[in-house]
């Protein structure tokens, strides 16, 4: 208050406490939520960092550093397993997602040309999300199992003899569930960056006798690339942290590293599982970055 | 564009893709109207009956399906869903009002709260686990996983704030502080009414999505489940229709939320046109 008081006799002493009381006031506004973040995002993260070289025994860790927890995890089988089942698992799926939903995006951002249906076909996909993530995924056990809705179909009509027991609890089936799971994701970022494409631009196309596939080839899909690139950001993040899925549908034959810690988490080694988290963080780090180099976001959005 | 056959194929095919994200959910309410306690979670239906929905709220009689442990859960997790809504909220709100001006190191900032809807659960959950443990604090709900829910929805409705802001005509409060009016009673008369269908909105957002979570809460929350660990509880075990009719009534309870939302938005939709008639006049 004094301060406000002095600093009406000088006119430039009076300028330089107001923009010290404007970065006061952006100052404690910011404040609350960075600190938040510091303390409960950053933190953990780190402490599972420093955690992955703490000493292991049987039930518990204590903080004497050591790289044995590093050299157990990529000396096993089971790890290394898991590490290569992620990475399988994400690339199907970010492949599946995109094949899958590519067209329907397609259908929803270039070809519907009326505003409000193109945004009632959107709000259709996005309303299954009202539904729990879990039992989503559960839903898939009645559809894909030996008597489930898919085998009975396909029986009734005749086109196998027998149930497939494939379907459920195998990869297969986990990456069946994570792509109707997911591929919203991927639908709306490209039905975005396509409805933005200036429609007479692909008329001129047409009108200099360009072929549908020559359209699309040389137009649509260079267009459309920074939906992709955002909409894989979106599936690979989800789906490197996955775990649920696996466990409802792969009956434990599918272990990701999410799965990893999960059951390191429950039998108590603290130390594995910050391992496997820290592998994972790595993981993820490289998929987004390589993604991210794929198109410059900032200058295409 | 006039490619007919083509768009015709593209409609086509997503009608398909619309009956495949629908498709499980569909079988999955059928089959909760599966008879009980001898019908099981497949075709073909036995008999129709409500069975499963009386099993949940414990109206039948015992069977050697033990009911879903809901009523505790849900009470937890309605309160820890609210806890996150108001907390995330506020946060969204006071931060992306810090946004709407130039500062330095802005860049950083924006990135540190947008990572904590980026970070997968289980990792965040697991480092959580671990700060607790080192620091010898006990893991619950309302506090360790709590401040994980929040971690995550805060930069969703600082993000649906700042795109609000975006938008916003920043005359209209230096107009009130020019009359004289003071800073707090500018906010409550003339910023929040502008604001307030983000602030519903960043409230839909947090609440859903801390209501729905639990690779957080997996590991931070202790021994009190909430109504997501206990679903994922049953995913070890045989599955019954139990769970699909609580699935059918969760999605019900989401579109009543929904419903709300929408009805508070026409509300204050039309309290706005109300308004500007009135000043016409």
């Amino acid at each position: 208050m004094t301060m406000a008081a002095t600093s009406q006799d000088r006119p430039a002493e009076a300028a330089a406490s107001q923009d010290g009381k404007r970065s006061d006031r952006t100052f404690w506004l910011l404040a609350p939520g960075v600190i938040w973040m510091l303390l409960f995002l950053v933190l953990p993260i780190a402490m599972m960092v420093y955690v992955s070289f703490w000493t292991q025994t049987t039930f518990k860790i204590e903080p004497t550093l050591t790289l044995k927890s590093w050299i157990t995890f990529f000396s096993s089988d089971t790890y290394i397993g898991a590490l290569w089942t992620t990475v399988r698992i994400w690339l199907i799926v970010l492949v599946a997602t995109l094949v899958v939903g590519y067209p329907a995006a397609l259908f929803v951002g270039l070809f519907v040309r009326n505003k409000t249906l193109s945004t009632a076909l959107l709000v259709l996909c996005v309303i299954p999300f009202w539904t729990s993530f879990l039992i989503r995924v559960l839903a898939w056990r009645p559809m894909l199992g030996k008597e489930g809705a898919i085998n009975m179909i396909l029986m009734n009509l005749g086109i196998v003899d027998q149930p497939i027991e494939v379907l459920l609890f195998s990869e297969l089936s986990v990456i069946i569930g994570m792509t109707q799971i997911y591929c919203v994701f991927m639908v709306g970022p490209i039905a975005f960056m396509l409805g933005r494409i200036d429609p007479s631009v692909l008329e001129a196309a047409q009108d200099l006798g360009a072929g549908f596939w020559r359209i699309f080839r040389t137009i649509i899909l260079p267009l459309s690339m920074p939906g992709v690139v955002v909409g894989a950001i979106f599936v690979s993040v989800m789906v490197l942290g996955e775990f649920a899925t696996a466990a409802a549908l792969s009956g434990r034959k599918v272990n990701l590293l999410g799965n990893i810690i999960v059951t390191q988490v429950g039998s108590l080694k603290w130390a594995f599982a910050a391992v496997a988290g820290v592998v994972l963080t790595v993981l993820m780090g490289i998929v987004v970055a390589a993604l991210l180099r794929v198109v410059d976001l900032r200058k295409e959005l | 564009m006039n490619a007919t056959g083509i768009k015709f194929g593209l409609g086509l095919y997503t009608a398909l893709f619309i009956v495949f994200l629908y498709g499980p959910l569909v079988v999955l309410g059928i089959l909760s109207f599966q008879t009980g306690p001898e019908g099981g979670p497949q075709f073909p239906i036995i008999e129709w009956s409500t069975y499963w929905y009386r099993h949940l709220f414990g109206l039948t009689p015992p069977s050697r399906i033990a009911p879903l442990p809901i009523e505790q859960a849900l009470v937890r997790s309605l309160t820890l869903a609210v806890m996150t809504m108001v907390v995330s909220t506020v946060l969204g709100v006071t931060a992306a009002q810090a946004f709407r001006r130039k500062f330095r190191g802005s860049g950083v900032v924006f990135y540190l709260i947008v990572l904590g809807m980026m970070v997968p659960g289980v990792l965040v959950g697991l480092g959580m686990a671990l700060v607790a443990n080192a620091f010898g604090i006990d893991r619950h709900w309302w506090g360790t996983a709590f401040v994980l829910h929040v971690v995550y929805t805060f930069p969703f409705a600082f993000l649906v704030m700042l795109a609000i802001f975006n938008r916003f005509d920043p005359s209209v409060e230096e107009a009130s502080w020019s009359l004289g009016v003071s800073p707090a009673r500018t906010f409550r008369k003339i910023t929040f009414p502008l604001i307030f269908p983000g602030v519903l909105s960043a409230m839909l957002f947090a609440f859903t999505l801390s209501y729905d979570e639990f690779s957080r809460t997996l590991f931070a929350s202790g021994r009190d489940l909430t109504l997501p660990l206990a679903i994922y509880g049953t995913f070890s075990v045989e599955v019954h229709p139990n769970v699909f009719a609580f699935g059918v009534l969760t999605t019900l309870f989401s579109f009543a939320l929904l419903g709300t939302y929408a009805i508070l938005m026409a509300m204050s939709v039309r309290r706005a046109r109300r308004v500007a008639i009135q000043e016409e006049a």
